[in-house]
């Protein structure tokens, strides 16, 4: 998933946020410093960050804030992550409306579910195999649903892909290329099959971090103007409408049956969602737990400007490492970069540290060493960006630079995404090491226009940002939406493969080999192996991962940033003193 | 509109200077009077003098940058305390080398950021005024020459102008138009230093500026043509065979310019006041070039941390806005005697 | 003055229109591919067109512009699809008369954003208007009166003061520091009658209602004191004085009454572009109005919404502009529309 900066759309999933060292996080699913005994009741707030909510479809979501807290208090899934901080344990799906978690007998290229008997909407009536199937044929209805990760759908479902590149079957409102569709997904009473056109053996664990796959109503859908609509299923559910900008409140779901429900404890008796309030003025509130933000939790991160206070919070401070890895790209198509030398010149010369530090700091930022996060599954430090070291090696940079064709000093465009506090200032630090290995650095910020911008191939630029995480715990969900020229490299769009990386059939090859493998240990291994390849040629330079500070109110109990939520607080088994 | 739409349209207090009022004393001209009135009154000039050191920050800022003297962009991120990212040390980390302290973050020098700021936001505000008078003097002259139907039209133009919501129009546009700028603007021949950002961006400014800053200065110079019009010498230059275009910019134009002169005064300090505001909103040059918006919509998100590098440019900020506004006034009091202050 | 009334309302119309033109002709040309803003990442370039094709983006301009004028008029469809009607017509959002578009970014017509929005932004604009009205004419007023005091340097030099410091700074300084770091009042957030009462309604308002007066009644001052004393000046209050009217009576019937025509004609057009939003105020202090709105619009791309807001401004603009004229008329005797 992309961060996007400024307009952060971070869709995440990645799992494995673990602990940092320091810090007061909690260490296991549902206890935490509050001394306040897990109850039913009071009234809880989620205060939403700057960036506000886009969708509550579940078919369009893909942030990851939203993902989670959807996830945990009104939508379900034949499967989900349970509440735990366990790197296992948090990231094993356990069944939630389906009665197991999925059964293959193809090595993955079928699943089957079963629906769970005594499921119901909010409106009472059942939850049905067929629900889940029209919520499935939402994804290809492209022009109405989107901003979803359709897409892995669309490359799985054994649905024909026409010759624009878009699957023949375009959704159930159309209904066109409908046999289609219901020859890959089946009811057969209450169980429902998905066909795919080659193995997909970690499908479960995609539908349980992602939501484009939970059932939808037919007798309900509006289509886009539904966007903020919400069905629920789960313990809560919407009272009145969502009001974007402002938020909404969720109260009691009557039809939800606690005893379906192995995760969601629904502590709480409602869920304040707040957005439009500034950083500033919750955390102050945050800090000094006064007011409503006693009740409260947020998955904005303590402003760097307020750290040094951190300790006012005692333990409802908590840190913990995001799943986002931030890199650069250079862009293999500029004249510059289309040498080696000067790639390796490049990622030498990267000033990691200073980046850091004008980001915020080591309690901010913790520096990378791979595009894929630790926690994923596949991760190992990649050898090749050892020699960087924490502030680069300006010497050996010159010494690269001196086997760059390019004439000295060597000048290079920054194109990144600007707009943020801290942005600029970052970028100005990582020119400051560029041009003391002997590059002449022009920056150039851009904010709404940026992915527009470096989107294009022919795009003039020599170096650009990213941001990553993964859709959920797959390095497979990581490298080949980065990376794989031949889905992101069309005529007019490098799609997310920014520095129009092209690793030819070799890289290609190994790319298909890890797709293929249906042991999980063993692609993740393969993965492994594309990434080092991929530093060997400096297609990218990591720079750090986020750190996430949060602060909760102190009527809070059962505080948790779990694994299974990213790190986030897991509102799955928060719950409010009264 | 809030700020920078509203400090667009000066509030114009005064009716438009008639040169006829001034009464000759002792074969003084009109132009020599008033250079002796501004003159006597102690509060123009004290500005004055301070408005001519502003300038000459403005333009010695960039040379000593090129000498070596001023080190706007080098960091020093071990001024920076370990814990957060403020400087250490006390109000925003002030000492000998940085006198006025270094930026959160950075550890950048503040006083060379602000001086060099000084100079980029005095020529956004300098070039958009340039342009403003430019557009509004000769629409204004030609509407008030021509009259009828010409007139006519650049009143309903005027009218639209001014009914678009500036700061709206300065948002939805500034990610199109400073693209525009630098990808089909930038490939004329000539213009390829568009391709820069901060040219861009800082084009983008200017051209908002005065796109939407023009209507009341034609007013006043049409206003203006309209009473000069039927005087005596046009009168004669018309009856001796004067061309149009010679009668405009040669006969009226010069009799236009007091009332154009006091509103350039005033519209230097409104424009600098709104490239800050404009930089609040994300729209303008970028960092690390500074301008005095940019800087303080970086130090917003230090307020607490750093309050010293969010207060330091803003009183400045205000002081040269404060300083040049009176300058404008001594000039309008200066040219046209019949305001009382 | 029907008649006039008629004309000026006509003109207004044509002047919307042209305006909506001019717009849509400045959005049209943009080289920003709006569709890629909804469409998300991972967006195919087919993907890509055929979100733009749904919201109509590959159209004409001209076409593009004759929907937006037929949904003014008699409302509209979205999307406009005849066989999407046959085959899922629950999915079809119809947007009333006057429909100003659908905002795709939002999933809600263009009139609804409006409708939640503008009671944010009315209140911060009739709240501040009392303010700097009151407040600006007074002292302005005061000024005028002690001509040459010290009471009037220091009104005249605190206003040129307050008039140098920009809107977000001072609101930034009141809500940073006053509100958030001092403490001195609650943290402002936006509280609508029916939520707090008139009594929260104001109090959530004071902070933004004062920065955004700041400026205006540090205009107001100097306008007018210096409005003031010109009409002192004037040849019928010289008049009046010399008929041995009260110094009172003349202040307050005559020059006064003159002076106060020309500040009714400002304010009145500075209200009403209030009313479309304090952008800067309600960024600062992250209130839920217009302003606030057109700045989330403008930075997704979010172009329904954006012209919407544009067209919708101007037309307050407009308005105001018939609304001040006809006034003037009352105040001012000497002044006949015709």
């Amino acid at each position: 998933m992309a961060l996007k900066k400024p307009l952060a759309a971070v869709a995440a999933t990645a799992l494995a946020a673990t602990l940092a060292a320091c810090g007061g996080g909690s260490d296991d699913g549902d206890s935490s410093g509050n001394s306040g005994k897990a109850e039913k009741g009071g009234n809880a707030i989620f205060f939403v960050g700057v960036r506000n909510v886009e969708h509550w479809d579940p078919q369009r979501m893909y942030i990851g804030r939203d993902l989670n807290n959807s996830g945990r208090l009104f939508y379900r899934s034949l499967v989900a992550l349970p509440a735990s901080n366990d790197p296992v344990e948090g990231t094993t799906p356990v069944a939630d409306l389906a009665t197991d978690t999925g059964t293959t007998t193809d090595g993955g290229k079928s699943w089957s579910f079963t629906v769970k008997d005594g499921v119901k909407w909010e409106d009472g009536k059942d939850i049905t195999c067929e629900d889940f199937k029209y919520g499935a044929s939402r994804n290809f209805a492209t022009d109405v649903i989107i901003g979803g990760p359709a897409n892995y759908l669309f490359t799985y479902l054994d649905v024909k892909t026409g010759a624009d590149g878009l699957p023949e079957y375009k959704g159930p409102y159309t209904k066109k290329g409908q046999d289609q569709f219901d020859k890959a997904v089946t009811c057969d009473g209450k169980t429902i099959t998905y066909r795919f056109k080659k193995a997909w053996p970690d499908f479960p664990l995609s539908i349980a971090q992602l939501r484009y796959m939970d059932p939808y109503r037919e007798d309900l859908d509006k289509g886009d103007a539904n966007n903020f609509a919400i069905i629920s299923n789960g313990p809560y559910k919407l009272d009145g409408g969502w009001k974007e900008g402002t938020g909404g409140k969720f109260v009691r779901n009557e039809n939800w049956d606690e005893s379906t429900d192995p995760i969601r404890k629904a502590y709480p008796d409602t869920w304040d969602f707040r957005e439009g309030d500034t950083d500033e003025a919750i955390y102050e509130q945050l800090l000094a737990d006064s007011g409503d933000a006693q009740y409260a939790v947020t998955e904005r991160r303590l402003p760097p400007a307020l750290f040094s206070r951190k300790d006012e919070a005692g333990d409802r401070y908590t840190q913990v490492e995001s799943p986002y890895v931030d890199y650069v790209l250079p862009n293999f198509n500029s004249e510059v970069f289309k040498d080696a030398n000067c790639r390796e010149a490049l990622k030498l010369a990267t000033d990691r540290a200073a980046w850091i530090k004008a980001g915020g700091g080591e309690e901010y930022f913790k520096a990378a060493d791979s595009v894929i996060n630790p926690g994923v599954p596949g991760y190992k430090p990649n050898p090749a960006f050892d020699a960087m070291g924490e502030s680069g090696d300006p010497e050996a940079a010159k010494a690269a630079l001196d086997k760059c064709a390019a004439p000295k000093p060597v000048k290079i465009k920054f194109t990144y995404s600007g707009g943020t506090p801290t942005s600029d200032k970052q970028a100005s630090a990582l020119k400051a090491g560029w041009d003391k290995a002997g590059f002449d650095t022009e920056l150039d910020p851009l904010e709404d226009t940026y992915y527009s911008v470096i989107q294009k191939p022919d795009a003039d630029f020599d170096v650009t940002w990213g941001g990553w995480g993964a859709d959920w715990s797959s390095a497979g969900t990581v490298i080949p939406p980065l990376f794989d020229s031949r889905i992101n490299l069309t005529g007019d769009s490098n799609g997310n493969d920014y520095g129009n990386y092209k690793g030819g059939a070799e890289v290609d090859k190994m790319i298909d080999d890890a797709y293929a493998e249906p042991d999980l240990d063993a692609a993740a291994d393969k993965w492994a192996a594309v990434d080092a390849k991929l530093g060997e040629d400096v297609a990218y330079i990591p720079l750090e991962i986020t750190i996430f500070n949060f602060v909760h109110g102190g009527k809070i109990t059962g505080y948790a940033n779990n694994v299974s939520v990213n790190g986030y607080a897991d509102l799955a088994v928060i719950g409010v003193e009264k | 509109m809030t700020i920078p739409g509203s400090e667009l349209e000066i509030h114009e207090t005064e009716t438009p200077v008639e040169d006829d009022s001034v009464v000759s004393v002792a074969g003084r001209s009109p132009t020599q009077l008033a250079i002796a009135r501004f003159r006597a009154d102690k509060l123009s000039m004290i500005s004055f003098v301070l408005s001519v050191f502003i300038v000459l920050c403005a333009i010695a800022a960039p040379i000593l940058v090129l000498l070596g003297v001023l080190h706007p962009n080098d960091f020093h991120q071990e001024l920076l305390s370990d814990d957060g990212v403020a400087p250490a040390g006390r109000f925003g980390g002030i000492s000998w080398d940085h006198p006025f302290g270094v930026d959160p973050g950075a550890g950048r020098d503040l006083l060379a950021r602000l001086m060099l700021a000084i100079t980029s936001s005095l020529t956004i505000a300098l070039t958009g005024t340039i342009f403003t008078v430019i557009i509004g003097a000769v629409l204004g002259i030609v509407a008030g020459f021509s009259g009828g139907f010409v007139d006519a039209v650049i009143g309903r133009i005027i009218d639209l102008t001014l009914s678009f919501p500036q700061t709206l129009m300065l948002l939805a546009l500034s990610g199109p138009v400073v693209v525009m700028i630098r990808q089909d603007v930038a490939d004329f021949p000539g213009f390829g230093f568009f391709t820069n950002p901060d040219l861009a961006n800082g084009a983008f400014v200017i051209v908002i500026l005065a796109a939407f800053g023009w209507p009341p200065v034609a007013r006043v110079v049409r206003g203006q043509v309209l009473s000069i019009r039927e005087r005596e010498f046009i009168e004669a230059a018309r009856l001796l065979g004067a061309s149009r275009r010679r009668l405009y910019f040669k006969e009226v134009l010069p009799n236009v310019w007091a009332p154009v002169l006091v509103y350039v005064t005033l519209l230097v300090p409104a424009y600098i006041s709104a490239e800050a505001a404009f930089n609040f909103l994300g729209v303008g040059i970028k960092p690390p070039t500074p301008t005095l918006g940019n800087i303080l919509a970086d130090s917003v998100s230090y307020t607490s941390a750093d309050p010293m590098y969010f207060f330091l440019p803003g009183a400045l900020l205000a002081l040269i806005v404060v300083v040049f506004n009176l300058v404008g006034d001594g000039a309008r009091d200066a040219l046209d005697p019949k305001s009382h202050r | 003055m029907l008649a006039y009334v008629i004309r000026r309302v006509f003109a207004g119309v044509i002047m919307l229109i042209v305006m909506s033109i001019v717009t849509f002709a400045l959005f049209f040309a943009s080289p920003i591919d709006q569709a890629s803003f909804i469409c998300g990442k991972n967006c195919s370039a087919a993907q890509k067109a055929q979100t733009a094709a749904a919201m109509g983006y590959d159209d004409s301009f001209a076409n593009q512009w004759v929907d937006f004028a037929k949904g003014v008029v008699q409302g509209r469809d979205y999307p406009d699809d005849p066989e999407l009607r046959k085959t899922a017509p629950e999915t079809i959002v119809h947007c009333d008369a006057p429909c100003l578009g659908y905002s795709r970014e939002r999933g809600d017509t263009v009139t609804n954003l409006i409708k939640d929005t503008f009671p944010v932004s009315f209140s911060l604009a009739i709240s501040a208007f009392v303010l700097w009205i009151v407040g600006g004419v007074l002292l302005g007023v005061t000024a005028a009166l002690k001509k040459g005091t010290i009471i009037d340097r220091g009104l005249v030099g605190l206003s040129l003061v307050a008039y140098a410091f920009p809107t977000f700074f001072v609101g930034l300084v009141l809500y940073k520091f006053v509100a958030i770091k001092w403490g001195l009042t609650d943290i402002p957030r936006y509280t609508s009658i029916a939520e707090g009462g008139v009594g929260g309604w104001l109090s959530s308002l004071t902070l933004p209602a004062i920065t955004l007066a700041v400026f205006f009644m540090a205009a107001y001052v100097r306008m007018t004191r210096s409005y003031v004393i010109e009409s002192f000046q004037e040849d019928y209050v010289r008049t009046a004085r010399s008929k041995g009217l009260r110094e009172r009576t003349v202040t307050f019937k005559h020059a006064l009454r003159a002076a106060l025509t020309p500040i009714v004609t400002m304010a009145g057009l500075d209200f009403a572009g209030l009313m479309g939003g304090a952008i800067i105020t309600e960024s600062v202090f992250n209130y839920p109005g217009m302003g606030k709105l057109a700045v989330r619009a403008s930075s997704d791309f979010d172009l329904p919404t954006t012209v919407g807001l544009v067209v919708l401004l101007a037309a307050f603009v407009i308005v105001a502009n018939i609304i001040v004229d006809l006034l003037y008329a009352v105040i001012d005797p000497r002044v006949r529309l015709g």
